[in-house]
């Protein structure tokens, strides 16, 4: 293959292609789902394709391809070079790329234990295990346990002579209980909402989520939040636990430093952000214990990779020092706007997508409390425990969330339960107000496998480091 | 597109060889372009030629799945000898109904080849003509315009074989000034069918009239929801309430609730790959013909739809609206929602409100808060205005709304007598037809500073 790609980039540099990149990328994923006692889904699915990326005339095109014969390539390399030349006639400047190092090199994710080497029969048992212990309570409706693993190769060839073969195994598994009494559902997830937790990894990451230990306590605060009273609309103090904070990051922090947004070409669908280029290491973010950055090399994170989809090696980059704005994420087309060099986040969701800005690890640094310590440090407030709505404007400033579940804080001990708890605030006012993180003891690298953005619409795995935290003055129980 | 006789000839050698108790194929392929645009000019232009044939292998009641994006004979081979072999290690799934037998489809013309087949060149000049209707007045000019066409086909053990092409076109551009800007949208089954020019006339005159916008106090305020706006909330009433799954589990606003009035009886929402200019397919991903299904009439919850796992749990038929095999955990979902159109022209609707704002569209809604009670949250976008006394006064700085469909939707003053086809994350097959809907009752939560 690595052949037909360099014969497709060497026949694109004769017909006058400024730059051109192929990308063969072979994606393998196996899904798991069960629900109650039965394996409703057990699948497995290949992608394998080429997608083509041609500046010519100063503009754009790329096209992709299942079919893999050599004249199906030059045929789509033909059509990138064709739709490049029908993007130049609505243009204003010629793209300019930022300069970049070329590499050749192998990359491979760390994986102790390949997950399709496990077999489907420990996996499903695992999870029908999982569900058993669900079910032990009448007001469990439905028990619903998952696991996904995906195995991604990928070739990169460039114009440039850069060749980077690259693998990149990623594990993934959760649960949860929703509690129905005839009027009120209610649901509780572990270790994580909405897909569980997913990491770099391999079995060993499965393992580690020792996912049986928990069933009982999430069982039980299912049914538990039938029960429980609204919480009452009121301005405080919000402890937040880790997941959530990492999808808080990931929302207000991870998406308005995406350049590509910055500069307007995300406003069709995602939109803008706030944070401008002249706030460039001027804007004061958040307060002075908040420091976030950006980092591909983190071990296991789900935004980890070796080079991105431009070529570029991964690296760590700070975002915000001591609540100061100081980074974006680039890519080698936007960089140049702010006179740098790409920071490498360009990546695309499969061959047949063009790569764009996405978050890496996008994390917040851990700080130094214990979270018993802050927990009772806490007079009057409530302490916020897994997404499960979240909402945020065009530009990343109003934010809303809703959580699983949330419990009253009185002088400094959890107390009652509340259901349907959301909180709200405007992203630098709610960053300001955060007076403390806990330390790396509470820091998990949680991953984000559903990250949307661009038209056709991609789906990116991200990940974000964080420690439970707490922010002053916060806004929560917004009656509907 | 490959055409129905040389893709069945393909996978019929494929199915006719199966060593599995019952298999299905399922044929899904698309050729789909897509232009983009942003500050005026074309910066992401893309075409793909993929597709996924799914494979369900049925061992006794165990059932395996596994697909791939490959026509070579040999991967389509190796990935129904996957699925059988992961049939060959699952547990038996008692509630399995078989595979169904053959059935007639209706027949829908929703296929335009000019569509398929638009060339890049020619959806540069169509947004070439968008932009300069913003450039004319000093604006710039964001948005995307795609055309695609589909092919699908199920094939199965039984004999059941269906195949049907689509095609779809949509746009949507966002025109801008410095403090404000204006959106407008539209899908179609044909290119030519999309009036861009028209479109981009509407989104300039929503920017420019909301230049330099109002800053207003959250609050409960009477309301105009475009179909823009009314489409995005009922993406998400899709997932939370019309589905079997949820129905199923509880958490749906319709489960324990059917036969009871619901909303306001100028609310009708339904179900239908039938109706006119619709973008539609006349079976599902298991081949059972899709029923026209009433979800909410005249106010009154009747149902929400279903595929055949789900329907032997639920103790009821399926109507036609399973998901492939490899997303059968989800059920059944609606891919032609439609709110039904009233008797009140648009043009006429502003003039009947005393004071409420119009929303033309929102943004980033999720409806998971509690979904039992149908809550949306989400923000304005792209033209949000102050009504007084039947005109629009001002812009407004974006809001936020916190409510619940079920109690916004009793308060229905109005809806409008034109119905608009809207795109959806499944518009390759499906869409979403909905009207102007004028609220007596709309409770926004929030502000945000732009």
């Amino acid at each position: 293959m690595k052949d037909n790609l360099r014969t497709c980039v060497a026949w694109l540099r004769s017909k006058g292609a400024t730059y051109a990149d192929c990308r063969y990328v072979r994606r393998e994923v196996e899904s798991i789902q069960v629900t109650d006692q039965t394996v409703e889904s057990l699948s497995r699915n290949l992608d394998v394709g080429v997608g083509i990326r041609v500046l010519a005339n100063g503009a754009w095109g790329f096209a992709a391809t299942a079919e893999l014969t050599p004249a199906s390539l030059r045929k789509t390399a033909n059509l990138a070079l064709q739709i490049a030349k029908a993007s130049a006639i609505v243009k204003h400047e010629p793209v300019r790329l930022a300069e970049q190092e070329v590499f050749v090199d192998r990359y491979r994710s760390h994986c102790a234990i390949d997950p399709f080497t496990v077999s489907s029969d420990k996996k499903t048992g695992l999870l029908l295990q999982v569900t058993e212990l669900l079910k032990k309570s009448k007001l469990v409706k439905t028990a619903e346990a998952s696991m996904e693993f995906y195995k991604t190769n990928k070739i990169f060839v460039s114009t440039e002579w850069a060749e980077i073969e690259q693998e990149i195994i990623e594990s993934g598994s959760g649960y949860q209980a929703v509690a129905f009494d005839g009027k009120e559902a209610q649901t509780r997830s572990y270790p994580n909402s909405h897909r569980g937790g997913v990491a770099t990894l391999g079995w060993e990451y499965i393992e580690s989520l020792d996912l049986l230990s928990h069933a009982e306590r999430v069982r039980e605060e299912a049914v538990a939040l039938l029960k429980a009273l609204p919480c009452p609309e009121q301005e405080t103090s919000v402890i937040i636990c880790a997941p959530q904070m990492a999808l808080q990051v990931h929302e207000s922090c991870g998406h308005p430093i995406e350049l590509d947004r910055v500069l307007g070409t995300e406003i069709s669908l995602a939109g803008g952000s706030f944070l401008t280029v002249d706030k460039l290491g001027a804007f004061q973010y958040g307060s002075k214990i908040v420091n976030l950055t950006a980092d591909a090399t983190l071990p296991g994170g789900l935004g980890t990779f070796g080079y991105d989809d431009e070529g570029v090696k991964a690296q760590r980059t700070p975002i915000v020092e001591q609540g100061r704005f100081v980074g974006y994420l680039t890519s080698r087309e936007t960089a140049p706007v702010i006179n740098q060099r790409s920071n490498g986040t360009m990546r695309a969701d499969g061959f047949n997508r063009m790569p764009l800005i996405r978050m890496t690890n996008v994390s917040l640094e851990p700080g130094e409390w214990k979270l018993d310590e802050l927990i009772k440090d806490t007079r009057s407030g409530v302490f916020l425990d897994l997404n499960k709505s979240w909402s945020i404007d065009d530009k990343r400033l109003n934010f809303q969330f809703g959580v699983e579940a949330a419990w009253e804080i009185k002088n400094g001990k959890l107390g009652q339960m509340y259901k349907n708890t959301v909180y709200t605030g405007m992203t630098p006012r709610f960053w300001n107000s955060c007076d403390a993180i806990c330390d790396r003891d509470h820091w998990v690298v949680w991953g984000t496998p559903n990250c949307g953005k661009g038209e056709p619409m991609q789906t990116a795995h991200t990940g974000h480091g964080a420690a439970p935290s707490r922010f002053r003055n916060v806004k929560v129980g917004v009656k509907s | 597109m490959i055409g129905k006789t040389k893709l069945f000839k393909k996978l019929e050698a494929i199915l006719a060889n199966s060593p599995a108790d019952a298999t299905e194929i399922v044929y899904i392929g698309e050729e789909a372009g897509l232009t983009r645009y942003a500050n005026s000019m074309i910066h992401q232009n893309v075409y793909e030629d993929n597709r996924r044939i799914i494979f369900r292998a049925v061992v006794g009641k165990r059932i395996g799945v596994a697909s791939t994006n490959s026509l070579v004979d040999a991967d389509l081979k190796k990935a129904l000898l996957d699925a059988i072999e992961i049939a060959k290690a699952q547990r038996e799934n008692r509630h399995f109904p078989g595979l169904p037998k053959p059935a007639k489809y209706r027949k829908l013309n929703s296929f335009d080849k000019a569509t398929a087949q638009c060339s890049p060149m020619k959806r540069a000049q169509i947004v070439k003509r968008v932009i300069n209707e913003a450039t004319k007045k000093g604006l710039t000019m964001a948005g995307a315009l795609a055309t695609s066409g589909s092919e699908i086909a199920v094939l199965n053990s039984n004999g059941l074989r269906g195949y049907h092409p689509t095609s779809s076109a949509s746009i949507n551009m966002i025109a801008m000034s410095e403090t404000s800007s204006g959106y407008a949208s539209v899908m179609a089954r044909r290119v030519a069918d999309i009036d861009a020019v028209a479109l981009a006339k509407v989104a300039v005159e929503k920017c420019l009239k909301s230049r330099n916008p109002i800053s207003l106090e959250p609050g409960d305020y009477e309301v105009i929801l475009e179909p823009a706006a009314i489409s995005e909330m009922f993406e998400w009433l899709n997932f939370i309430g019309f589905g079997s799954k949820g129905f199923q589990q509880g958490t749906s606003f319709l489960a324990n609730r059917i036969g009871r009035k619901l909303t306001s009886e100028k609310v009708t929402i339904f179900d239908s790959a039938y109706e006119r200019g619709v973008v539609g397919v006349p079976f599902d991903f298991e081949g059972v013909p899709r029923k026209k299904v009433m979800l909410i009439d005249k106010g009154v919850a009747k149902g929400v739809v279903w595929d055949r796992l789900s329907a032997v749990k639920g103790k009821t038929k399926s109507t036609g609206h399973a998901l492939t095999a490899s997303d059968s955990a989800e059920g059944a979902i609606s891919l032609n929602l439609s709110m039904a159109g009233g008797k009140v022209p648009r043009a006429k609707m502003i003039s009947a409100v005393k004071r409420g704002i119009l929303v033309t569209r929102f943004h980033y809604i999720n409806g998971y808060i509690d979904t039992r009670n149908s809550v949306l949250t989400g923000m304005t976008r792209d033209g949000t205005f102050l009504i007084e006394n039947g005109e629009i006064v001002a812009g407004i700085k974006n809001l936020r709304f916190t409510d619940s469909f079920l109690r916004a939707f009793k308060s229905t003053i109005a809806v409008s007598k034109e119905t608009e086809l809207m795109s959806s994350w499944w518009s390759s097959v499906g869409c979403i037809s909905v009207p102007t809907v004028h609220l007596g009752s709309f409770k926004f939560s929030g502000k945000t500073d732009f």
